[in-house]
């Protein structure tokens, strides 16, 4: 998204909130009537109970809404925050169509103005876990999602390399490691690099930097801003760090607790600086401060339960 | 001196270990000479108990020409490999449809219970009544005794790939059989590898059993010399035999882990020859492929169009 670029459609305002800091509190949802093409995603009064029936059946998300607009050849980067546990994972594997959190018990999911099938290409998706293929090499696994589509090995392996370039690692050196040579960092690089290279319409992102240091996380946040501008998807980043979600998003949803619902969506300036030099401002830290008491308030009022 | 070996877990050196072993080796062949040494009549044990070492391995000249020992051993283990990879052929490709689908699983439960529990002797009969006396019923008892236990073990390194592969490969848009055959497959590999590797060890014993039960005649192999040894002498032929069979079971385990450790390079450590062979392979697959199915053009994928997008 470039800078100065005005929200493309105008969205309702609930008229006591004022901005805070880089961001401000709107209301959910759009009118879907009103926007130009189906929206990206959209949630349905969606409920997701697991085992349902069962003794141990379990409410993981209830009456789930949302609307994320198609703003074209842009794409929206849209940050989830909640206490853990409240159905952010649920929500994203829902987008996916992965099992077996697909399909959600009430309520429909729709990708494009279409219901949710199954998983595909269209959804890229990026773990927390490490989950590169240890039987393939960097170029291998960067080439994976080519290769199934059966494009030739020629044609994959160069524009493999060039992802793995793109991606902030070192071609010559690194695209015939096995993933265990490779550090944390550079196994997410690979994950975001086989990923990003089928040009996905949504990138589903469950706290894919978790497990790395902050120095490198920082890295690889500036690093996701630039690759997500050229690739012009909407994103969805699910993190336990606010910081990440207010310096990521350009629309954060905090979520709450058991069973999940969606409570507030906020709109967040975009990513336009380093993420060291955002950070520090105070208008950030008051955003962070913000949705840090919201969130600790979700937390001790399910304490009090 | 010696109390660092007594530090907890130490591991030792190779040439440490070897010496230790040596000394095993050595210290069992004090007491068999010890058990065995002076006249016949001053023995410990006399000689029809057991031979003396000086006896028992003069007779190697005598096993080896008179009795054709390589003959024999070859015979042994051309009835293991044909067995086991029927076995193999079979347990392999079922187990892991098995694993990639639990319904597979449950029908096969039983023929897997019942062959993994039935102590493999008992069979010997009734194989004799289904495959006669000759070579057919050695190669099925050995096919019947090791295929519930590859297609389980098959089974279980599938089931064992975590999930995560799977969502990841879903995610990247790979069909069902793509999943299977480029994910699944290649994971579980090492694993089930593995345990054929145990496996054939097992088989190893299993057609020392066959040899031995047997209906008059020279069948040939290392239990038949065993057996007609028992009868007729030279009983120094069973002992030799006896140390011959580990010595050849070593040698092929060693042969197959040394497989194992270059087709697997990212799991066993090994230098990858074999790895990089069988990627050749693949290559030379994927260069005539083209005759088959046409390959997709890479400008499909940079720039979608929203047509392409609904096809997916
Ligand atoms: N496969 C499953 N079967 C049963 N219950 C599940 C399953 N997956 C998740 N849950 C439950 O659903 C709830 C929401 O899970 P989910 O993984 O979506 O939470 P989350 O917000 O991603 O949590 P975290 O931040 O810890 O990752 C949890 O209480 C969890 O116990
Ligand atoms: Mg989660």
């Amino acid at each position: 998204m470039t800078q100065g670029t005005p929200t493309p459609t105008p969205q309702p305002v609930d008229p006591d909130a004022g901005p805070i800091g880089v961001s401000r509190v709107i209301d959910h949802p759009p009118i879907p009537a009103k926007l130009a093409g189906p929206p990206v995603v959209e949630f349905r009064n969606v409920t997701k109970t697991y085992n349902a029936g069962r003794p141990n059946a379990h409410t993981a998300i209830r009456d789930v809404s949302f609307v994320v607009q198609d703003i074209k050849d842009v794409g929206e980067f849209v940050c989830v925050l909640g206490p853990s546990g409240c159905g952010k994972s649920t929500v994203l594997r829902l987008i996916a169509g992965l099992e077996p959190q697909h399909p959600a018990t009430t309520g429909e999911v729709q990708v494009l103005g279409r219901p949710v099938t199954g998983a595909g290409a269209d959804r890229g998706m990026v773990f927390q876990d490490y989950t590169s293929f240890d039987h393939r090499t960097v170029l291998d696994n960067v080439t994976f999602g080519l290769e199934c589509r059966g494009v030739s090995r020629k044609d994959r392996h160069d524009l493999g390399r060039q992802w793995i370039q793109r991606v902030g690692l070192n071609v010559d050196v690194d695209q015939y490691k096995y993933p265990h040579e490779l550090s944390g960092g550079m196994r997410q690089r690979v994950a975001i690099a086989r990923t990003l290279i089928l040009r996905p319409r949504i990138i589903l992102m469950d706290e894919p930097f978790g497990a790395l240091d902050p120095h490198t996380r920082m890295n690889m946040q500036d690093l996701l801003v630039t690759l997500w501008r050229e690739v012009e998807a909407t994103v969805f980043f699910v993190t336990h760090s606010i910081e990440e979600a207010v310096y990521l998003g350009d629309r954060v949803y905090i979520m709450s607790n058991s069973p999940g619902t969606l409570l507030r969506e906020m709109e967040v300036e975009p990513a336009n600086r380093p993420s060291r030099q955002m950070q520090r401002e105070p208008r950030f830290q008051e955003t962070v401060a913000y949705i840090r008491d919201l969130i600790s308030e979700l937390e001790e009022s399910r304490a009090a339960e | 001196m010696f109390s660092g070996f007594f530090r907890l877990r130490r591991e030792v050196a190779w040439w440490q270990g070897l010496l230790f072993a040596l000394g095993c080796l050595l210290t069992v062949l004090g007491v068999w000479w010890l058990a065995t040494h002076g006249e016949p009549e001053q023995r410990l044990l006399s000689p029809t108990v057991l031979p003396s070492p000086h006896e028992t391995f003069a007779t190697f000249p005598e096993l080896w020409f008179d009795r054709a020992l390589t003959r024999n051993t070859l015979a042994s283990l051309r009835r293991v490999a044909l067995g086991f990879g029927l076995a193999t052929a079979v347990g392999v490709p079922l187990g892991i449809l098995c694993g990639c689908f639990p319904f597979l699983r449950a029908f096969f439960a039983p023929v897997s219970i019942f062959g993994r529990n039935i102590p493999v002797a008992a069979l010997i009969p009734l194989t004799f009544s289904l495959f006669g006396i000759g070579e057919l019923q050695k190669i099925m008892f050995i096919f019947i005794a090791c295929v519930a236990f590859i297609l389980s073990d098959s089974a279980r390194a599938i089931a064992e790939v975590h999930d995560r592969y799977i969502d990841t490969a879903y995610t990247l848009g790979a069909a069902r059989r793509q999943v299977i055959l480029k994910v699944l497959v290649p994971l579980a590999f090492p694993s089930i590898f593995n345990s054929l590797r145990l496996l054939f060890g097992l088989a190893f014993g299993y057609i020392m059993l066959a040899e031995l039960v047997k209906f008059g005649g020279e069948s040939g192999g290392l239990g038949d010399i065993i057996i007609t040894s028992q009868r007729r002498g030279p009983k120094e032929h069973i002992l030799l035999v006896l140390i011959i069979i580990p010595i050849v079971a070593l040698a092929i385990d060693r042969g197959l882990f040394w497989i194992q450790r270059e087709l697997f390079p990212h799991r066993y450590g090994g230098s990858g020859i074999l790895n990089r062979a069988v990627h050749v392979l693949l290559v030379g697959w994927e260069r005539f492929k083209f005759l088959l199915v046409k390959p997709t053009p890479v400008a499909a994928i940079r720039q979608p169009t929203p047509s392409q997008e609904k096809a997916s």
